[in-house]
């Protein structure tokens, strides 16, 4: 596919090489000429200027591209590439730079298909890493809900008994185990839960961590942060690792 | 009478109720949710600089959810 990415700084060049390297076809735009130059010598196709001029997402060929991405730290810029970018027909991503602005941005913004907020990726990996491997968040599916991988832990309450004979708080459902060094798979009953093993759990915020001291224990965090193998699926670790920073 | 544009800077997503507050307030003649680093719009029209005053640092930075206003008098 072909695609336009206004910023060339560490979110939109990030996004840029993610795209490359799975044989998408990328020009970026960017305005700051050191930028430029940076995501240049990267191997990257850049444009100079200012992304939400229409000349030059002509000149990056927006005509035929899929989708363009927003990804400046300005949202006056992004705005109006957005508006460019909707009536060629392209697919819109607009990121935002203020969390609040999530809300107002996607009840409003017509012309925006997707909004972004690189800083909640970024807060994800680092709330992940402060916990310590035994409790992991895999996305944010909705205001309240959210996907987390726990690993069972020697004072863990369950350890021992099996995947039957769990019981999760309301609000919550197990949707993947994996053992130790194995993929995960979806749950079978007589499943054993061990020291180890890993339980990738739906839960309401209101009950998250409910949820943990049963599949964790109470010990917090020793840091002896595991790698667990991703789901597939779902975002994984480098994912996470590859949003967080903040402004280009 | 004095014309005035009010920006307003939110920090809530409450971006309709925000609007809604501010249409209310005698002298505002209009207010729209806009994008770009500003949230809101206002246009006041009132008899004098200082009923601006009043309108801006008052009414609106008294509703809550309003970060900062910035304002802008008509020179024609």
């Amino acid at each position: 596919m072909r695609f336009v990415i206004i910023g060339a700084g560490r979110v939109g060049l990030r996004t840029a090489r993610v795209l490359g390297e799975e044989g998408h076809e990328v020009t970026l735009i960017e305005r700051d000429e050191a930028t430029a130059n940076r995501a240049r010598n990267q191997g990257f196709t850049v444009i100079d200027g200012d992304g939400s001029q229409e000349a030059l997402l002509e000149e990056a060929g927006v005509e035929d591209a899929d989708a363009v991405g927003a990804l400046t730290g300005d949202l006056n810029v992004n705005f109006s590439a957005c508006l460019i970018a909707d009536h060629y027909g392209c697919r819109t991503i607009l990121r935002i730079d203020e969390e609040y602005r999530e809300r107002i941005y996607r009840k409003y913004a017509d012309v925006v298909d997707e909004v972004i907020y690189p800083e909640r990726l970024g807060a994800m990996g680092a709330k992940n890493a402060l916990l310590g491997g035994t409790i992991r968040a895999i996305a944010d599916i909705a205001q309240h809900l959210q996907v987390v991988e726990l690993t069972i832990t020697e004072e863990a309450p369950i350890n021992g008994y099996t995947i039957s004979e769990l019981q999760l708080p309301a609000d919550s459902t197990v949707l993947a185990f994996g053992k130790t060094d194995g993929d995960l798979e979806i749950p079978t009953a007589d499943e054993s839960l061990e020291v180890g093993d890993r339980l990738v759990v739906l839960a309401d915020f209101a009950v998250l961590s409910d949820v943990r001291q049963i599949v964790v224990g109470k010990t917090r965090g020793r840091a002896e942060a595991e790698q667990g193998a991703d789901i597939e699926s779902g975002t994984t670790t480098e994912d996470t690792e590859a949003n967080t920073g903040g402004a280009n | 009478m004095v014309t005035a544009f009010i920006m307003v800077k939110a920090n809530t997503g409450e971006a309709d109720r925000l609007r809604d507050n501010i249409e209310t307030i005698e002298g505002v003649k209009s207010a729209h949710i806009v994008a770009g680093d500003v949230d809101i719009i206002a246009k006041a029209r009132v008899e004098t600089p200082a009923a601006v005053k009043e309108i801006a640092a008052n009414q609106i930075q008294g509703i809550s959810g309003v970060e900062d206003t910035q304002t802008y008098i008509a020179m024609d």
